[in-house]
């Protein structure tokens, strides 16, 4: 890739306190169309906040958040949901009182014109839900609604995706089966940043991975680089298994 | 007038804070709004009426049978009602409409048992206790009568409110800031999951809490006879209002703040009533959306964590 | 959308059909104007409460500005009844316009504070000294307007497009959004919607409900008292009514009224602290067993209620 292309999504010292706490502390990262970047770290290194702040849940204190070199940084979600970008969460939050297919439904409706059109039961059936469409979205155990929560992202039709720990929970077949189902999303341009615990997950997925630890990126590369990389072990396993 | 104004300010306004202080616990505690808590106040109000008329007792003995009372009333029905309601998924709306209806329920037996006339107590009856008490600290005989503070006369009933209300004040604090209990519904106060997730029997402590709130309430109803003029069943629903804009002014959950919301609000009330009058009823309402909207956390500012 | 066809045809034409000739065989027109006025007040609490979750404590102050803005422009200006309507409908809205800060303001605290506005609204129009321009506290009287029969024809009107508001809410993506917005701001966020402007929305709308009811029922009774047109019994009437039905539903509202103002105009006019110690203790009980309403027990049943 050569140094002139413009990344989709440019995050540049991007600070977000809560109180005192620093939870970003200036954090770098570039997302290009087509990839699929690994966000990892320990508990409380801010990789769920940077997703909060990119999609718009919370406002950024300090640095830039650029969309094609355009600055969205504190825009509201729905805004950023019409300019593309759009995520799960790590706990699913589906739309309890409606059912499965009115779930998605409400997000082709109001998802902004690129996914004006999309027909919700083709979503479904991408997802394996289409048989549950018409049960309310309570009654889906959790894998189930974490599909739904990816079937409704998807149905804005994002060019970038944010995943929040899709992985956990999930058994080894239809972990393989997520994984197809991203890469074939980011062979069609969509820019995916997969926040995730389960480094097998990562390896199977992502092609770039960044390492955080106190808000702020360790190191930027590939899984195999950062497994040797001095700092990254310490922050992951403590001093000692640095050496 | 202007001294007049101010310390009739600062009188009344102390009577409020004795109001606010036990739906501020409750809040603090449960975070629950006690919409009857006006309603539980009239209660209180109609013992102290039914123990003069019936029983000649002074309203000043009856102040800690109210709290007593009171106290042992809501500690079962905090367990009646809100444990199901805090696992409900909306509890801060359903807790609200609830405690709604029971706020009508209490108004319609009140005004079945006891008719919509309006009943008061003779000022006299405070003055009498109050001379007592103060003939008793100073030393010197004090004749029954209005009392006279920096060269202004005020009733005497509104001077035992306001000592009843600093000694409220002074008796939340000491029980949430220097008594084990009172650590751990402080515990409960800032987080109930965490407090929950420590040990902490929560529902006791707030069960306990929720007793206090009514047993203040009661307390302040006592008073209501002198400083509201005449109690009927159905001003409770002022008296709610009212409390919420002195708790919401003065911070959630602290007592000092509520104390600082009685005041600013008996301040303004009083200088509206002097200066303004014909708009005086307009204050309550404009000075609860103001801090509202102007600062939600209330002049102490520290906002308590929602996420 | 053929849901949204059938619903009108099953739902809107009957009621408005039954109150429109009830009048030729039951003699008591005011009672049966009272009952249209809460099934609107009834459905323009389910459209804010049952579609957004805020709870508006202070919905009769939307009535009262419709029943002044009715009331000024015909004393002020002499202005036809159906002018006069318009503007009254348009003063509630403009109401509720200046009190969209408030949704800045949690469940409990935007109620509350949505009360002490429509208090505040009728100590400012009750006030002595704006006697010249609301007649302040010794209310109004509009002698030269009054014809009932027209009155109860607007209030049909009135009732036939609250209703049609409502069925349309239930059936549409707007509708959905709504559900979606009193679920989960977040999500509904991520979904695309505009929470703050879809929640305006519904808000206006059910403000423009109340103010409509608000007019109408100046005409039709062209003389009260300030107290009267603010009074908390309206509002506290159309949230029982609108609970106990259900929200979020069409039939919902209109079964609360039909049922427990019933019960009221047969037990409760002549003891009304039995009627409020009947509903005082309905809505304990429902908060406690059925928070959503008797329609809830029939969608227990499997029944998909309109």
């Amino acid at each position: 890739m050569s140094p002139e292309t413009q990344s989709l999504l440019q995050v540049t010292g991007l600070v977000k306190r809560f109180g005192g706490f620093r939870a970003l502390d200036g954090l770098q990262l570039h997302l290009n169309a087509g990839e699929i970047l690994g966000l990892v770290g320990p508990n409380g290194s801010g990789k769920t906040t940077c997703i909060n702040v990119i999609s718009g849940l919370y406002a950024p204190d300090g640095g830039a958040i650029r969309l094609d070199d355009k600055s969205i940084g504190g825009l509201p979600s729905h805004r950023l949901v019409h300019a593309g970008i759009n995520r799960t969460f790590q706990v699913p939050k589906p739309f309890l009182t409606m059912t499965v297919l009115q779930n998605v439904e409400v997000s082709i409706a109001y998802g902004g014109h690129a996914g004006e059109g999309l027909d919700p039961r083709h979503l479904l059936t991408l997802l394996e839900l289409e048989s549950h469409a018409e049960r309310p979205a309570a009654e889906l155990n959790s894998v189930q609604q974490k599909l739904l929560d990816l079937a409704r992202a998807l149905a804005t039709k994002p060019r970038i995706l944010l995943v929040d720990e899709l992985a956990a929970g999930l058994n080894p077949a239809e972990l393989e089966k997520i994984a197809a189902k991203l890469k074939e999303f980011a062979r069609s341009g969509m820019a995916i940043l997969v926040v995730e615990h389960l480094m097998g997950f990562i390896a199977q997925v992502t092609d770039r991975i960044v390492v955080m630890n106190a808000g702020k990126e360790i190191f930027e590369g590939v899984l195999n680089d950062a497994i040797r990389n001095p700092r990254v072990v310490e922050v992951f396993l403590g001093q000692d298994d640095a050496a | 007038m202007l001294t007049y104004t101010l310390l009739a300010g600062l009188l009344f306004g102390l009577y409020f804070t004795l109001i606010g202080l036990g739906l501020n616990l409750v809040f603090g505690v449960m975070r629950i709004v006690n919409l009857a808590h006006g309603d539980f106040l009239m209660l209180g109000a109609f013992l102290a009426f039914w123990l003069f008329s019936l029983f000649a007792i002074n309203p000043i003995p009856t102040i800690p049978v109210a709290f007593i009372v009171f106290l042992l009333v809501g500690f079962p029905l905090y367990y009646l009602i809100v444990p199901r309601l805090l696992r409900a998924k909306d509890p801060e709306m359903l807790s609200f409409i609830l405690f709604f209806g029971l706020s009508q329920v209490i108004q319609a037996l009140a005004t079945i048992l006891w008719g919509t006339s309006e009943r008061s107590i003779p000022g006299g009856q405070l003055g009498r206790a109050v001379a007592a008490i103060l003939s008793f600290v100073t030393g010197r005989t004090v004749e029954n009568g209005p009392v006279d503070i920096f060269g202004q006369s005020f009733p005497a009933a509104w001077v035992a409110s306001g000592i009843a209300s600093g000694i409220g004040v002074l008796l939340v604090y000491w029980y949430l800031y220097r008594t084990k209990l009172g650590y751990l519904t402080r515990a409960v106060m800032v987080s109930r999951d965490e407090a929950i997730a420590s040990g902490i029997d929560v529902d006791r402590i707030s069960a306990i809490a929720f007793g206090f709130g009514l047993g203040l309430a009661a307390v302040a109803g006592v008073f209501a006879p002198f400083l509201l003029g005449s109690i009927t069943p159905a001003m409770g629903a002022e008296v709610t209002i009212t409390s919420f804009a002195v708790i919401v002014i003065g911070s959630l959950g602290n007592p000092l703040g509520t104390l600082l919301g009685g005041l600013v609000y008996g301040i303004s009330y009083m200088f509206m009533q002097s200066y303004y009058s014909s708009w005086a009823n307009l204050l309550p309402y404009l000075l609860l959306i103001a801090v509202l909207l102007l600062r939600p956390s209330g002049l102490l500012g520290r906002q308590t964590r929602r996420a | 959308m053929h849901k949204l066809g059938r619903d009108v045809f099953l739902i809107l034409v009957p009621v408005v059909a039954a109150f429109a000739l009830l009048p030729s065989v039951y003699s008591n027109q005011l009672l049966l104007f009272n009952f249209i006025i809460f099934i609107v007040l009834a459905q323009g609490v389910n459209v804010i409460y049952g579609f957004t979750g805020y709870l508006p404590f202070g919905y009769v102050g939307f009535f009262g500005a419709g029943a002044y803005g009715f009331s000024l422009m015909v004393l002020h200006l002499q202005a036809p009844p159906f002018l006069a309507i318009v503007v009254g409908a348009s003063a509630a809205l403009v109401l509720a316009l200046m009190l969209t800060p408030l949704f800045r303001l949690s469940g409990a605290y935007f109620s509350i504070a949505n009360l002490a506005a429509a208090l505040a609204v009728l100590q400012i129009v009750a006030n002595p000294n704006l006697e010249d321009y609301t007649r302040g506290p010794y209310g109004i009287s509009l002698s030269g307007v009054f014809n009932p029969r027209l009155a109860y024809a607007a209030a049909l009107a009135v009732l036939a497009a609250t209703l049609f508001i409502v069925i349309f809410l239930r059936h549409s993506k707007f509708g959905l959004a709504l559900q979606a917005i009193r679920e989960d701001t977040i999500s509904a966020g991520m979904a695309g919607i505009n929470v703050v402007r879809e929640r305006v929305i519904a808000w206006l709308l059910s403000a423009l409900i109340a103010g409509l009811a608000g007019s109408v029922f100046a005409w039709y009774a062209s003389v009260f008292y300030p107290e009267t047109v603010f009074s908390g019994e309206f509002t506290i009437f159309a949230i029982v009514f609108a609970l106990f039905g259900g929200t979020a539903t069409v039939v919902g509202p209109i079964l609360g009224v039909v049922i427990l103002y019933g019960i009221y105009n047969a037990v409760g006019i002549s003891t009304p602290q039995y009627f409020q110690l009947i509903y005082g203790a309905l809505i304990v009980g429902l908060v406690l067993f059925l928070p959503n309403g008797l329609v809830s027990l029939v969608r227990r049943w499997g029944i998909d209620v309109p």
